[in-house]
Parts: structure tokens; sequence; C-alpha cells
């Protein structure tokens, strides 16, 4: 197709802002009729310089500051970060911290699981679906009040252990909780399978080959519902999941169906991991005090967030401060997968086909300047951004003031 | 002039406008709540008994708030939409049977002139929708076309089929008859058109799983997206009585109208009181729908509609003709 018949084509714009987007993000949709063509992403509308403070942060402050990348998957950020520092560190950590980190982060899947859960069903227009699961998510949400203190940002890891510790009752709560939330997933996915609308809106929906998925690079539960066997959990094991004997759920529909399934085949996965862990945790220290000044070199750590795979790395100068902390976040790796997915769909697919990833906008956002013409790349200060912005609308007063009126 | 006071307070109080908004205003809340309930929420809660006089509040609040006309609207089609729209609602509530036999307007051929008027306010919807010239009111009024063709055509056949059996086209005499002539409400000789016909209001009334105009997630709300204040609570308060118009022809057509067991002295109000609890038994069957479903997409609920609700329809009209040949 030449460039001239894409531009005479009706164009939507799809963000910053739109219902069907818990975050900003902005989609520029080529339609006809209402079928998608082409799907143009644009990020960076909510870069936040998380990665710029840590360098400005102590370690131990570090690790609450990088908790706040996310809002649902905060304690895999955490936990990864605090890896990552760790393994520069020569002091292991106590096995029981290790086993506690495994149950604050399959407790977190299960949550995130289940508020996509609602999402999804939220954007098909099936309320009642989300209604039901965001009831349940409340179960998860007070199992991980009761260990760590904390609904959402846990505040659990600090370098060389975890914070706080649990005991019998505890341990009888979280089984409690976690029966009922398996029969609940048990209902679900009976749910999603025989409720004939869902079938018929995600149902070959959003579709991504291996292949096409292999060379875009998707992770987590995109790339598993690709029948893509990859889970960081498997491939290169951290903290005791070596251990811990589950399978990796994988689908072969390709589509926002396969996504669905894979993730509530997760949940059951998620519960047996908990309560392995829960029986085979051994007792002793659940933290070893280390210098707060973190030995030269660099590090790195990945470890499979609910959405996939999340990668951090961290070098030291030997100070109380990072000299530098690089994050990948799972959406990042998804945003081409999307983008691929949506063409061909119909308007009314985006946003199931979207959710379909479960997207962290926030959490992926970069700002970075290329000139594609000149082969340039360049990140600008503040005050150089404030100076083009003024410029830039000097010279675009009139263009600007039309669209307005238009 | 006594008569001409009586048919004033008649038009404008019982059963008329004040009675069809408040109608309407319950409706809405019994909906919600219902709807609540289903999804393990509380529902309205706050305003008066039980929330009761949410909706009005809703209504009250929509009021005061700042009416914006874009730019780029079509100024008087924008603004005409929803006084149009609002009126022919309140109008074809007139011709529905609550407290006799007949409404406050019956003359023969009314059963037309409702089906037309449903029709038109359909219309008024793509028309707002367009005016807008918003990209997702666009969709949204392009979508409502789409959906019109595919649920017009049952609905109105389901009506016809009432006709057939009744003889007439006057809503008075189709309610008499079913009390005088058969002696049964036609929903049970006639069950595949009183189902069809709430599967076709459920999509005329834009309720899940055909909210498909002003899928929210989709399209930004569709055709209201650039509706606010007194426009919008005009457009609710339309839709509102839609569903009481919707449903109280049901009971017309389906139900026996208004009849049921009378204590003598006071029919108008056990007619009332029937009347209510019959459309309130529709109400809770739509919203119990609604619960059930997730959307349907524009090509799927077309295909649905043309594939097996309009040749059912067709079916039925066979059947009804069959049966009125039969009897003969």
């Amino acid at each position: 197709m030449t460039e001239k018949v894409v531009k005479e084509r009706y164009t939507i714009p799809v963000g910053p802002q739109h219902p069907a987007l818990k975050e900003p993000i902005f989609f520029k949709f080529i339609v006809d009729g209402e079928q998608i063509i082409e799907a143009i992403p644009r990020i960076g509308y909510v870069h936040r310089g998380i990665e710029k403070l840590t360098e400005e942060r102590t370690y131990l402050k570090d690790a609450y500051l990088v908790e706040r990348v996310c809002g649902i998957c905060s304690g895999v950020h955490q936990a990864t970060f605090v890896n990552a520092v760790e393994s520069l560190i020569d002091k292991p950590t106590p096995e029981r911290a290790d086993y506690l980190r495994v149950l604050v982060l399959e407790l977190e899947r299960i949550h995130s699981h289940y508020l996509w859960l609602g999402v999804a069903a939220h954007e098909i227009g099936f309320d009642t679906l989300f209604m039901y699961t965001w009831r349940d998510r409340e179960v998860v949400m007070d199992l991980l009040e009761l260990i760590t203190g904390n609904r959402v940002n846990y505040g659990m890891n600090i370098i060389g252990g975890v914070r706080r510790d649990i005991n019998d009752e505890i341990i009888h709560k979280t089984l409690k909780g976690i029966d009922y939330l398996e029969e609940r997933a048990k209902y679900y996915l009976d749910v999603a399978a025989d409720e004939k609308t869902i079938l018929a809106r995600t149902v070959g929906r959003g579709i991504l080959t291996r292949e096409q998925a292999l060379k875009l690079g998707a992770v987590g539960p995109t790339a598993r519902a690709s029948n893509l066997a990859m889970d960081v959990r498997k491939d290169d094991p951290y903290l005791v999941y070596d251990e811990i004997p589950f399978e990796l759920v994988t689908a072969d529909t390709n589509d926002v169906f396969g996504r669905i399934v894979v993730r509530v085949k997760e949940l059951f996965e998620s519960y047996n991991i908990i309560r392995w862990v829960l029986e085979n945790i051994p007792s002793g220290p659940t933290f070893i005090r280390t210098s707060p000044k973190v030995p030269a070199g660099e590090a790195i750590a990945k470890s499979e967030a609910p959405r996939g795979e999340l990668f951090y790395y961290v070098r030291s100068t030997g100070t109380l401060k990072p000299y530098r902390v690089k994050i990948r976040t799972p959406t990042l790796a998804n945003i081409l997968a999307v983008a691929e997915m949506l063409k061909g769909e119909y308007i009314a697919d985006i946003p199931i086909v979207f959710a379909g990833i479960d997207p962290c906008i926030s959490c992926m956002d970069r700002a970075f300047f290329v000139d594609v013409e000149k082969d340039k790349k360049w990140v600008w200060s503040e005050d150089e951004l404030k100076l083009y912005s003024r410029k830039w609308y000097k010279t675009h007063e009139k263009e600007v003031i039309q669209r307005w009126k238009r | 002039m006594e008569e001409i006071i009586l048919y004033l307070l008649e038009l404008l109080i019982f059963p008329g406008i004040i009675f069809i908004s408040t109608l309407a205003l319950f409706f809405q809340w019994f909906d919600r709540k219902i709807h609540a309930r289903f999804q393990n929420r509380v529902g309205p809660l706050v305003v008066g008994p039980k929330g009761l006089l949410q909706p009005l509040a809703d209504f009250i609040k929509l009021l005061s708030k700042e009416d914006i006309t874009p730019i780029s609207a079509d100024r008087a089609g924008f603004i005409l939409a929803p006084i149009i729209t609002l009126t022919l609602a309140v109008i074809s509530a007139f011709f529905i049977p609550v407290m006799s036999y007949s409404g406050i307007l019956s003359f023969s051929g009314d059963v037309i002139v409702v089906l037309f008027f449903s029709t038109i306010l359909t219309f008024m919807i793509a028309f707002a929708g367009y005016s807008a010239t918003n990209r997702f009111s666009t969709i949204g009024a392009a979508r409502t076309a789409l959906q019109f063709i595919s649920y017009e055509i049952p609905y109105i056949l389901s009506v016809i089929a009432v006709v057939i059996i009744s003889r007439s086209l006057q809503i008075s005499e189709i309610v008499a008859s079913q009390v005088s002539t058969y002696g049964l409400p036609y929903v049970v000789i006639l069950p595949i058109a009183f189902v069809l016909y709430l599967v076709s209001l459920l999509a005329k009334l834009e309720k899940i799983p055909f909210d498909i105009p002003e899928a929210e997630t989709e399209i930004v709300g569709g055709w209201s997206a650039e509706y606010s204040g007194k426009k919008l609570a005009f457009f609710k308060l339309a839709i509102d009585i839609k569903m009481v118009v919707g449903a109280g022809l049901a009971v017309a057509f389906f139900l026996g109208g208004p009849y049921g067991p009378v204590i003598p002295g006071i029919e108008w109000l056990c007619y009332t009181f029937w009347f209510i609890v019959k459309t309130l038994v529709l109400v809770f069957i739509l919203s119990n729908l609604r619960t059930l479903f997730a959307r349907y997409r524009i090509d799927q609920m077309v295909k649905i509609f043309w594939d097996y609700i309009t040749p059912l329809a067709f079916l039925q009209l066979i059947l009804a003709e069959g049966f009125v040949i039969y009897l003969m």
C-alpha cells in the first residue's frame, strides 16, 4: 500500500485519555469502516523518571522507590531490585526469606490475574464477571495485608532478607483463603469456557502466531498463549523456584481466549506453589545485616512478573547510592506485539485485544529522542524541553488554533 | 369546562406526563437496584429510602451542570435532537393503556403511529450522533443505524402477529380482545412473538448485550459522547420513558393490558396497580438479561438478528395466520 492511499483513510485517535485505556497511551488507528488497517502506538505520556531518581537515593530507599514503578506488580519490582543488589553483596540471604518472597510474589500474581480477568470482562461489557472477580480479589488483598502489613505497596523486602515473618495462624488463614480462591477460579474457568458471548468476543481475536511472538519478543502470558513455553521461573530460576514443582501453562490458540485460559490456569499453579511453600518453609532468621555500602560491580536480575519477564540492571561504584539502575518491564516487550495483533481487527475489539497483554503503561514509559533521518539519539534536559515547547508553539500557533476551531 | 380541566389533568398529571416521568425514574431505580444485586453490589443507597430518589437526584444534578455545544457540532440538530426525542417518547407513552382499556390518546390505527414514533426515536439517536460530528459519535450513530435495520423488522413483525390474531389496529381493541374474544393473554398464543419482542426491545433500549452504539469501553459513549448538562438529562429521561413505553406496549400486546382481578368501586386504581406489576416483571426480566451477557460485536449482532430472529418472526407470522384460519 502506498503512503498516499493510507493518508486518505479515516484515522481514529484512541488515547491518551480513553475509557478503554486505564493509563495514558496513544494509538493512531487507520481504519476502513470498522476494520483496522494499521495501529501506530505512541508512548511517553507518564514518564516519571524513576530510574534517574534511584541514582539520588540510597539502596535502602531505592528498594521502596522501585516498588512505586507499578501499582499492581509492586512486590516483584522490589524483589528483583533487591535480588540484583544482593548478588553484588557476597552474603547469602537466609533461606526462610527466599521462601517468604516466593509466597508474596505468588499471592501478588493471583491478585494481578484476578484484577486482569475483571478488566478483560469489563472491556467486553460483561460487568457482572468484573464485579465478581474484584470481590474475590479482596480475599487475596486481605491475605497480603495479613502477611506484609500493606495491601498494595507491600514493602516486604529489604536488602538482606524480608521485613516480616509469618506464624502458624497466618499459615492457617492463608491456606483457608487459597482454598476459597481455588473454588472460585474453577468457577471462572467454567464461565470463560462456556459463556457464549465471551467466546464470541475472544475466540480468534488478536491473533499472534508463535513465529510473530518470537520475532517481536513477546513475554509472559501473551507469549505462552502463543504456545511459547517461556517462563523465567523455569528458564532461569531465581529464589527457590528451582525446587518448587509446578507446570508451565501454555495454550496454542494464539488469541485472546488463550490468554484468558493461560492466566486462569496459572492461578491453579500459583495455589499449588503457595501450598508447597507453606508446607516446606524452613525455620530460621528472616534477614541478615549487611553494610549499606554495596561493593563495586554490575549485576542483573530477572523474574517472572504477572505480566512477563521483568529485568533489572544495577551498577554500583562502591558507594551508598547506585550509579545506574535500568528497568525493563514486560509491557514494553509486548507493545510491539499488540500493535501487530490489532491489525485486521474490528474497532470493537480494540479494548479487549489491547487489554489481552495486561498493559501497564506507566511502568514502561520511556523518554528518548530519535532522529530517523540523521540516525541520531539523544536525551533532553528539562530546560531544553521547555525551550523546545515554547519555540514549537510560537511557530505552530496558527495550526493549533485551527485545530481547535475545526 | 370541567371536561377540559379533567382532560388537562389527565394529560399533565395522571396518567400523563408527571406519572410517566415518575414511573420512568422508578423503573430506572428498580433496574439499577436489581442489576446491582445480581452483581453482588448494593446499588443506589443514599438519596431517599433505599436510594429510591437517586434517579431524580441524578436528573436534577444533570440539569444544573454546564451545557456545552461543541463549536464543530451542527448546532440546530444537536439542540433539537434531545427535545424531539423526549417529546416523541412522552407522546408515545400517551398511547399506553394504564388505568383503563385505552390510553389518553386512542384511535383506529394507533398501533402504526406508535411503531412509527419508536422508529423516529431511533432515527433521532443516529441524528444526534451525526450532529455532534465527534468521531466516536459518528461511529456510534453508524452503529445505531446498522443495529436499527436488524432489530426493527422482528420488532414490528412480532407486533403484526398480535394484530393478525386480534384483527385490529387499535391498542384498546387489542387489549379488549385478549379479555373478551380469547379470554387469555396473547403471550400464551404467541410465545415466540413475545420473546422476539423482548429481545428486540433489549436492542432498541441499547442494553447489554446490545449496547453496541454506546459501548463505553470501545467508543466512549458513542452517540452521546458530546452531550452534557440539560440535553443529556433530557436524553436520559427519554431513554427511561422509552423503557416504560416498550414494557407498557409489551403488557398491552401480550400480557392482557392492565386487566386483572379488581375491587369494585376503585377499578382504575386496581388497573394501574396491575399495569405497574406487569411492567415491573418485564423490567425484571430485562435487567436479568443484561446481567447475564457480554457485549456482542456489531457484525455478530446483525448476524444473530438476520440469521435467527427475523426468520423466527416470519415463522410466528405464519403460525398466527394459521391459528386464525383454523379458528374460523
